[in-house]
């Protein structure tokens, strides 16, 4: 309790103007709500999303338009040059002049090609996290967006939530989400924040147990930022963080704080 | 001065061939008494006989009427063309200065003319069909389509349609309400605190420009060892 009287003794200085204007007869109110800035880390798709039906089709129709429209190329007119002479030289039975030299045909060029391309073994679109569902690979589910969850102690509760540290007076929100990524991901953390403004707020009142006059509850503001840097060997304990998809984010946050999120999650 | 300019009427200026004052490139000529040739070759030989002339005139009655100098002269006007060059200093300098530059802006002037055409348009090689591409060899030969292979198009490009066109408003719906939250969010704040509004509203120069590589079919295949050789760029670059 303290330190919230501390922190709210800091911020009323500049609440005073705020809350003149709002509230006349409390011209000398603390700050009633607590803050705090979180980060929603997001790691974004490496692979491309598989065709939805409609898709195909088009993509296929398309391919089919093209082709019609086409004029022929070099390497089918040769193709097509080459195959005549066979059919000539099968036909008028001839003996082969050209036994001497060896033509490279086009259909060879061809086979030639598919072979090479059968032997490259690209990486697979399904790895091996996303077999085993080990929610804490980043290398799960590599045609979405994942998100980072941390599990906090809020009051007396383990909760799953957004990784969240509360704002110190002298810094602006942005940094205590930054903060707050740091705290849990370790310094050497790389990704780009998008911008200066929160993109969502979960707004709680405290239960009446713990609510005061200058605590009634706290307001958490929401940060995005991309992952850049792939390697996240300072991460802490493995059963405390977990990376998700939007859709698998209801197994872990409560309702009232998913609804929020949602809010400002683009659904990928 | 020179040529280019419009010369005065040698009739219109008044004045006796003696009395004129000769200024540099002194195009006025006296009443009746013009030579023949152009004043350029003539400036010389004006100035000279001038010189030759005052000279004579202190002792002589001011007359405009030219006469003998001497018993060698056979005719009067020869004057012009026999009197030898070296009784003035050829005032070449400033009548030389200033026939460059004006030669020089007469240059400049055909340049400037030259280059104000329109400037020659760079060809965009992508619009310009070689030639070769136009043989009729190169046309394809494909059966014609049948009304059910028409009629089965016609249908896929409405699906398509009413697809890209929901698809479309489950994005633009997504952002509304991306934007909304954050309204909702910076309105909080406001209330809570102005100075950091301020802060959270002031642009991240630090943002832009974003470059980011796109998803790709697979993903990166670690450990492969992409096979040796060098890019040359032969695209032809155009200036104007």
């Amino acid at each position: 309790m303290a330190a919230c009287s501390a922190v709210h003794c800091g911020l009323c200085h500049s609440a005073m103007a705020a809350s003149r204007v709002r509230w006349v007869c409390t011209a000398a109110a603390p700050r009633s709500w607590r803050l705090f800035g979180a980060m929603c880390l997001l790691r974004l798709p490496r692979v491309t999303q598989p065709l939805q039906k409609e898709e195909e089709e088009m993509m296929a129709l398309m391919g089919q338009i093209e082709l019609e429209k086409s004029h022929y190329s070099d390497h089918e007119i040769r193709k097509l040059e080459e195959e005549e002479l066979l059919r000539k030289r099968k036909e008028s039975a001839y003996d082969d002049e050209v036994s001497g030299k060896t033509v490279i045909m086009a259909r060879d060029l061809e086979d030639k090609w598919e072979q090479k391309f059968l032997r490259f073994k690209a990486a697979p679109r399904m790895t091996d996290a996303d077999e085993s569902n080990n929610r804490t690979s980043l290398y799960r589910k590599l045609d979405r967006n994942l998100m980072l969850l941390v599990k906090q102690k809020i009051g007396n509760q383990e909760l799953w939530l957004m990784p969240q540290v509360e704002w110190q007076p002298g810094e602006t929100l942005r940094s205590t989400a930054e903060r707050a990524m740091a705290t849990f991901l370790g310094d050497h953390i790389e990704a780009k924040v998008l911008g200066n403004a929160p993109y969502g707020i979960y707004k709680y009142k405290f239960p009446r147990a713990i609510r005061t006059e200058d605590n009634v509850g706290a307001k958490v503001f929401f940060f995005k930022a991309f992952l850049q840097s792939s390697d996240l060997s300072q991460a802490e304990k493995k059963d405390n963080h977990v990376w998700v998809t939007k859709d698998e984010l209801g197994d872990y946050l409560k309702p009232e704080y998913l609804k929020k999120v949602n809010r400002f999650l683009l659904d990928l | 001065m020179g040529p280019g300019q419009p010369q005065p009427h040698p009739l219109s200026t008044p004045g006796t061939f003696v009395s004129r004052n000769w200024e540099c490139g002194g195009r006025s000529a006296a009443a009746g008494v013009v030579p023949v040739h152009r004043w350029r070759r003539g400036g010389a030989v004006m100035a000279a006989a001038l010189g030759l002339c005052r000279a004579r005139l202190s002792s002589w009655l001011p007359q405009a009427v030219p006469s003998r100098g001497s018993h060698w002269q056979s005719s009067v006007l020869a004057l012009r063309a026999s009197v030898p060059m070296r009784a003035q200093p050829k005032k070449k300098k400033k009548v030389d200065v200033k026939r460059e530059q004006a030669q020089k802006e007469r240059m400049k002037k055909k340049i400037k003319k030259l280059e104000k055409t329109t400037p020659e348009l760079i060809p965009i090689e992508d619009f310009i069909t070689p030639v070769k591409y136009s043989d009729s060899n190169r046309v394809r030969s494909l059966p014609d389509l049948s009304p059910e292979e028409t009629e089965r198009r016609v249908l896929l490009l409405k699906k398509w349609c009413l697809f890209k066109q929901k698809q479309d408003n489950a994005e633009k719906k997504a952002i509304q309400s991306m934007v909304e939250a954050q309204q909702e969010a910076l309105k909080e704040l406001r209330l809570e605190s102005e100075e950091l509004y301020q802060a959270a509203i002031r642009r991240d120069e630090r943002l832009f420009p974003f470059e980011r590589d796109g998803p790709s079919y697979t993903p990166p295949l670690p450990g492969y060892d992409p096979p040796e050789g060098k890019c040359v760029d032969i695209t032809k670059v155009y200036t104007q």
